[in-house]
């Protein structure tokens, strides 16, 4: 067993997990956060997507070891008791997730891409979710969903991209 | 003096306990809902009237905020981890399988093979496939023994230890091979095509000597699987009244409740199948895959058993689109009129049937296209190879022969210099056109639909 103290949306926490335990497991099984979920467990997929130090990992890729220190935050952290996070907002107003399988994912890798600060640009936005599959949407909603996120968190506008027409 | 000693002995060893104790203490706070309780409706869901506008769904919310329970988020008392062994051959019947190497792994609490199923044998319309091959292999992907160990990773080592002894048999691949005679009976039936359906409409043979040109062309497609993102998953407690608890991720429960039943023997009242929200079915959930398996671990183990399919069991195990191989003929007239269509398909069902038998009928119905052809043969078989077995996806078999239909549209668009559109909106079926079996269709917009969405997306331009 290998004793672990982190950070876990905001509270200390102290985990006893076997040495092979990923960060994954550890947050599902060992803290019931099971917002974050198993989708391929090599990494292809993104759906067990959180934030380390503000990076956006796969889960199930790191060691829950590796954590050792760091502040890890959940899809369950996202939101507080007060307010609803304008991500999960904007994902629920458009309708971006179906199954919502890929939901918890996508919308901490677009936390992470926001957090940047950067001005974005709808290529940007794709290029940055592009380690998150989704097999429902097609993908079109929850790029609105980011969208319309962005602008409200940022304030700032990205321009809407002409549909190609020779 | 001796007392003495002892009683120091033991107070260090409940320290030492106690300290140890110390460091396995899990957290016993549960963890913070984090969101607020009464978030307003989405404006979304509010407006009236509700056709043109941006849609929400009910269930939108609790994906985002991450609090939707998926079976793998659930988690019951006691509850085990099953993982199912694959053949990892393609055609092979088993000499022997030594399940004892894996009961004595660490935290292996029951193992099963395919020969404790009271009915080995299950499908929505052929009860052909095993839910743990106990005679003969018939795809690398068939299960052969499961294991319920205390955590995933000690069943998946467990695995490991399963012996199992094969002996070969010829491989069957290519689905046109499969139909000929001499080709090997994988089902030991006396062929490998195990449903077929026919279309005649006319008189095709009138139609051809009728038609100035003759276009003849093979399509094929290939396999594919649904991928989606939640794996097959399920839990199953067998309780001490003899009835069987299982949530599973299946979509179809009452077809699913029924083959658990049959499986089981047990009469059905016996079973009762929760359904949860599905992480994505696409068709690939809607039969039964590892839950008489688990329920019969818990029978065994006495303790609620989990299955979750790892990715490789997704690909390699369950059920996926089925590959066609479609032979069309056409006669056309010198104006582009179709006189006369024969249409061949041979679906590939790989190694069991599955919903092979609806999906060529679909595929049969359609394989015409949406277009008016007054003489008409469509011949359709479903055969048996050994490769992973193919069932139900999104469009039934309609996407494979509109592939077909479409690119032979084209084709003799172009050898025959009329415009692709033209050459479709001639031969469209019109409001009161039969279908190739004889249904008169009603509202019939294929000809608006063609047209408005030519003019959409600047087909005209584009030609130019």
């Amino acid at each position: 067993m290998t004793d672990i103290a982190l950070i876990v949306n905001g509270e200390n926490k102290t985990v006893s997990v076997p040495p092979e335990t990923t960060l994954l497991k550890m947050l599902r099984e060992n803290l019931n956060y099971t917002g974050s979920k198993l989708g391929c467990d090599v990494g292809d997929c993104g759906a067990c997507t959180v934030l380390v130090d503000g990076l956006a990992v796969n889960a199930c890729l790191i060691l829950a070891a590796q954590a050792e220190g760091k502040e890890v935050l959940t899809i369950e952290g996202l939101s507080t008791l007060e307010k609803y996070h304008p991500i999960q907002k904007a994902f629920e107003d458009v309708a971006a997730l179906q199954c919502g399988f890929c939901g918890p994912g996508m919308i901490m890798a677009t936390k992470a891409l926001i957090d940047q600060d950067q001005d974005l640009t709808k290529q940007e936005i794709k290029d940055a979710l592009s380690g998150n599959l989704c097999r429902c949407t097609g993908y079109t909603k929850i790029i609105e969903g980011v969208v319309d996120a962005y602008q409200e968190i940022t304030g700032k506008k990205i321009p809407a991209t002409k549909p190609r027409v020779a | 003096m001796v007392d003495e000693v002892k009683v120091a002995e033991k107070t260090e060893k409940l320290e030492s306990l106690r300290k140890i104790d110390d460091n396995l203490r899990l957290p016993s706070v549960p963890e913070r809902i984090a969101f607020p309780k009464e978030i307003g409706v989405s404006a979304a869901r509010m407006q009236t009237p509700a056709v043109g506008q941006r849609a929400t769904r009910p269930d939108g919310r609790m994906h985002g905020l991450g609090q939707t329970k998926y079976i793998d988020d659930m988690f019951f008392p006691g509850m085990i981890h099953a993982k199912i062994k694959r053949a990892g051959i393609a055609h092979a019947k088993i000499k022997s399988i030594d399940v004892s190497e894996a009961e004595k792994m660490p935290g292996v609490m029951a193992t099963l093979i395919g020969s404790e199923i009271p009915v080995n044998s299950f499908g929505p319309s052929l009860q052909d496939q095993p839910l743990l091959a106990d005679d003969v292999v018939r795809h690398a992907g068939d299960g052969v023994a499961a294991v319920a160990a205390v955590t995933e990773q000690q069943a998946l080592d467990a695995l490991d230890k399963i012996k199992i002894e094969y002996e070969e048999l010829p491989n069957v691949f290519d689905p046109v091979e499969a139909m000929k005679e001499n080709a090997y009976k994988i089902h030991n039936n006396e062929s490998n095509v195990y449903a077929t359906k026919t279309i005649m409409k006319g008189d095709v043979e009138k139609g051809f000597a009728d038609s100035n040109f003759i276009f003849e062309r093979t399509f094929t497609t290939q396999m594919v699987e649904h991928v989606p993102m939640e794996p097959h998953a399920s839990i199953g407690q067998w309780d001490a009244n003899g009835r069987v608890t299982l949530h599973s991720s299946l979509g179809r429960i009452t077809l699913g409740r029924a083959d658990i039943a049959r499986t089981l023997e047990l009469p059905i009242n016996r079973v009762r199948v929760i359904a949860t929200i599905v992480g994505g079915n696409f068709g690939g959930k809607n039969e039964i895959t590892t839950e008489p398996i688990i329920a019969l671990l818990s029978k065994k183990t006495g303790r609620p058993v989990k299955c979750v399919f790892t990715r490789e069991d997704e690909f390699i195990s369950s059920t996926t689109r089925h590959p066609f191989v479609m032979e069309y003929k056409t006669g056309m007239s010198k104006e582009g009129k179709i006189m006369a269509r024969k249409v061949r398909l041979i679906c590939d069902g790989g190694a069991y049937c599955s919903w092979s038998e609806t999906t060529l009928g679909k595929a049969c119905i359609l394989s015409a296209g949406p277009y008016n052809i007054e003489n008409l043969h469509v011949d359709a078989y479903a055969v048996y190879t050994t490769k992973t077995m193919t069932g139900a996806m999104r469009g039934f078999g309609a996407p494979q022969v509109c592939f077909a239909y479409e690119s032979h549209m084209d084709d003799m668009a172009a050898e025959l210099g009329i415009e692709p559109l033209e050459i479709r909106l001639q031969n469209a079926f019109n409001e009161g056109s039969a279908s190739p079996t004889g249904q008169v269709l009603e509202a019939v917009v294929v000809r608006d639909s063609l047209e408005m969405a030519t003019e959409r997306f600047g087909w005209k331009e584009w030609q130019r």
